[in-house]
């Protein structure tokens, strides 16, 4: 009795804990595979060169090894299944033919690779690497193709609408389109984003120069950036037009706004005036300033020629101030952009309020300033985001303005990461710089998303 | 003046026969030269001036002659208009030893724009469209870090990105640049074509499932049709921001490739010989003329554009 009530709950779709466990091993076995063989790939096999040739099989055989295992899991799962398994009734048919072809073209790329690839010359570099890629790890890869094929046959063996999709199912087989599609947005958020910084930050540990060698100095690298003067500067520098600029671009975004708010005439011609240096690049943008800042023939010359022979105003040629010249310059450019996100967080704020405020006899800046403006709180958050994460970038607007002159009074850390990468063939102190840039945007980052996304998961 | 009178006279007797009796309404009038709107334009006026001074220094600069502009100061207007900095700007001007003016950097930069912004918003409308209508799990993680990397420093990501075009035999070519931007257009226009999406009735996505439609057919015959709006904000976010990139240009290109504004800056920028302040000016005209030119036509489409691109990043 108790057998057939068994059955009929296997039957209406609660899978059997030893088989879920099976598809859990099973996926975590083809996972495991590629994955080793792909940090084999990128540096792994390392570890195993003191090994000799033993080490040799390890680096060859240890992927496969673990595949085998998810071999075995299938085997698990299909024996454990309590419909048969025939290709004629599967759910998933279409998905199994599809990755059996793979596996097959995987395997004929490797064996014709060499004719393939002559034959395909014109297609250029690209389809040349992929083809020398499929010989090196199609094998490798038509089996991962194959297994995929029977684990889909084994989960989609089940007729009954009811069952829930196993879990192979979920990752390999539903909503196969969207998964492929979105196939860029993967390679580029892992291979180069997370990939790229990862990279970065380890091979800032190296004695990287004119190439990036694995030959390990630890912090030496980080020891030397901050015995640097240039870098110094460079974050001194950083410090002085990140906090002016956060803090001028806020405040006279906001009066701007604030004033445009008023109901004045011509609001879009203002608003366009005060928004289109922000069109403009940070290279036009310093190149204007540089000429409108030179002492000959610029602000200061005019005022000379008006008489005030002593005036003095040069910030791109005085050591002391030639950060503030191109402060100017970025706030010419930034204000714009910062008035048009508070003019739309101050229309976001209920006429009611203001009227109510009227109402009670509040004078207009108090409203502003006790009500207004702690309303707006998300707007000014995200512009404070996106000030800052812009600020440390700074890298065009100096190159052009001042090309980090005179001397070295306006280097900004931007400028040092790609003078040591590209031209002063010290690979190492970039990746560093680079690092110390990265931490200096993630301390301002990861709170702002803490308490943007974070507080809304648990609310 | 008298215009104004009468049709207050008309609007105000019209008002008067709709709403008898219940006494004055709408705002009180405030009078045209009060204290507060004195305040108000003049300062307005004094930034707006402060704002436009470097475009007509620009301009007036790029139009005079260098005898002038030794001579005067550089907000005098040209006596003598020439267009010659012009000419000498697009077709003459040295970088080095090169001496072809700006025209090469404008056209190589024409080459990086248009593939560019196709490929950054085709992939990143489909990637938007899967990450709205088709949602699959862990389709948040790689979108989170997506949306993480549009904050990073890119100057983590340069040297990987070199290896890697390397690799791929693209290091240096327009073609490598075009990946470059497609890469890092990405996070931004995802969130866009996201955002925009996620805002389309569902019941629509739903009807079509429903008729029969798989996952291209509904993007092609559904979504693309309706979202001509955001497509439109989405290429003035990527034409002015690729043509307005220097970093990438410098560091994926080589001299014969260089876009426009690299070439802009080692053109101005270089030590030798004298420097001719009208053509370096007309020079960086005419690089900003480009996004200038699509910000005065988009209007305000580009405001709505940084604003999608800024609030919600």
């Amino acid at each position: 009795m108790a057998d057939t009530v068994e059955t009929a709950v296997a039957a209406a779709g609660a899978r059997p804990a030893e088989r879920s466990r099976w598809e859990r091993w099973l996926i975590w076995g083809i996972a495991g595979g590629i994955l080793l063989r792909l940090a084999m790939v990128l540096g792994l096999s390392v570890w195993f060169e003191p090994l000799g040739d033993a080490g040799d099989w390890f680096i060859e055989g240890l992927p496969w090894l673990v595949l085998a295992l998810a071999a075995c899991a299938l085997f698990a799962v299909a024996s454990s299944s309590t419909n048969s398994i025939s290709l004629s009734d599967n759910r998933l048919r279409g998905h199994v033919i599809g990755w059996t072809i793979a596996a097959l073209l995987l395997v004929v790329l490797d064996l014709l690779g060499p004719q393939i690839k002559s034959s395909v010359a014109f297609l250029g570099k690209p389809a040349r690497i992929f083809i020398e890629f499929c010989g090196v790890h199609g094998t490798f890869l038509a089996a991962v193709c194959l297994l995929v094929a029977g684990a889909l046959a084994t989960s989609g063996s089940e007729k009954h609408l009811v069952s829930r999709p196993g879990m192979f199912e979920r990752v390999w087989a539903s909503n196969l389109t969207a998964k492929i599609a979105a196939v860029p947005m993967m390679l580029v958020a892992l291979g180069v984003f997370t990939g790229g910084t990862i990279w970065t930050v380890v091979y800032s540990f190296t004695d990287s120069r004119l190439l990036p060698r694995e030959k390990w100095v630890g912090l030496a690298q980080y020891d030397r950036l901050w015995g640097e003067d240039r870098w110094l500067i460079s974050i001194e520098n950083l410090l002085i037009y990140g906090v002016c600029s956060l803090v001028f671009s806020i405040v006279i975004g906001f009066l701007l706004a604030a004033m445009l708010d008023q109901k004045v005439r011509f609001e879009n011609t203002f608003r366009t005036i005060f928004l289109y240096p922000f069109a403009l690049s940070f290279i036009v943008t310093g190149l204007v300033w540089q000429w409108v800042l030179n002492p000959d023939f610029g602000i200061q010359g005019m005022v000379r020629s008006l008489g005030w022979e002593s005036f003095t105003f040069d910030p791109l040629y005085n050591q002391d101030i030639v950060i503030y010249g191109i402060l100017i310059a970025g706030l010419w450019q930034g204000t714009g952009l910062i008035m048009c996100l508070m003019l739309a967080g101050l229309r976001g704020i209920d006429e009611e309020i203001w009227k109510a405020a009227r109402i009670d006899g509040i004078p207009m800046w108090k409203t502003y300033l006790f009500i207004v403006i702690p309303m707006m709180r998300p707007v000014f958050i995200t512009t404070l985001v996106l000030i800052a994460s812009g600020i440390v970038r700074v890298y065009d607007l100096v190159v052009a303005q001042t090309s980090g002159g005179p001397g070295i009074a306006s280097e900004v850390p931007a400028k040092y990461v790609y003078d040591k990468m590209f031209l002063g063939q010290n690979l190492g102190q970039g990746f560093a710089a680079s690092t110390v840039m990265l931490l200096s945007v993630l301390i301002v980052l990861i709170p702002w998303a803490y308490l943007e996304f974070g507080g809304k998961k648990r609310g | 003046m008298a215009d104004t009178a009468s049709l207050n006279m008309t609007a105000a007797s019209a008002d008067a026969v709709a709403t008898d009796l219940s006494g004055p309404r709408g705002p009180r009038p405030r009078p045209r030269f009060s204290r507060r709107n004195i305040f108000l334009y003049g300062a307005l006026f004094v930034v707006a001036v402060y704002y436009l001074l470097p475009l007509y220094v620009m301009i007036v600069t790029s139009l005079k002659g260098m005898p002038e502009i030794r001579l005067g100061n550089i907000f005098s207007p040209p006596v003598e208009i020439t267009f010659q900095p012009w000419v000498k700007a697009w077709a003459e001007a040295c970088t080095g030893l090169n001496c072809e003016g700006l025209s090469r950097g404008f056209w190589n930069s024409v080459q990086i724009l248009v593939p560019s912004v196709v490929l950054s918003i085709a992939v990143a409308s489909v990637n938007g469209y899967a990450l709205a209508n088709w949602r699959f799990k862990g389709a948040d993680i790689f979108f989170t870090i997506l949306i993480f990397g549009a904050f990073i420093p890119y100057q983590v990501m340069l040297y990987p990105l070199v290896i890697m075009l390397r690799e791929l035999g693209l290091y240096g070519t327009l073609w490598g640049l075009v990946l470059v931007h497609t890469v890092f257009g990405m996070p931004i226009l995802t969130l866009l074509f996201r955002n925009y999406f996620t805002s389309l009735p569902e019941e629509l996505f739903k009807a079509a499932r429903v008729d029969g439609a798989g996952f291209w057919g509904i993007y092609f015959k559904i979504m693309l049709p309706m979202s001509l709006p955001i497509f439109v904000v989405a290429i003035i976010i990527q034409v002015t921001g690729i043509w307005n990139d220097f970093l990438f240009g410098v560091v994926y290109t080589k001299p014969d490739t260089y876009p426009m504004t690299v070439q802009l800056n080692n053109i101005v920028n270089s030590v030798q010989g004298v420097k001719e302040y009208n053509v370096n000016m007309a020079a960086t005209l005419l690089t900003g003329l480009v996004p200038l030119i699509v910000y005065f036509i988009s209007g305000k489409l580009f405001v709505r554009g940084i604003a999608a691109g800024a609030v919600k990043g």
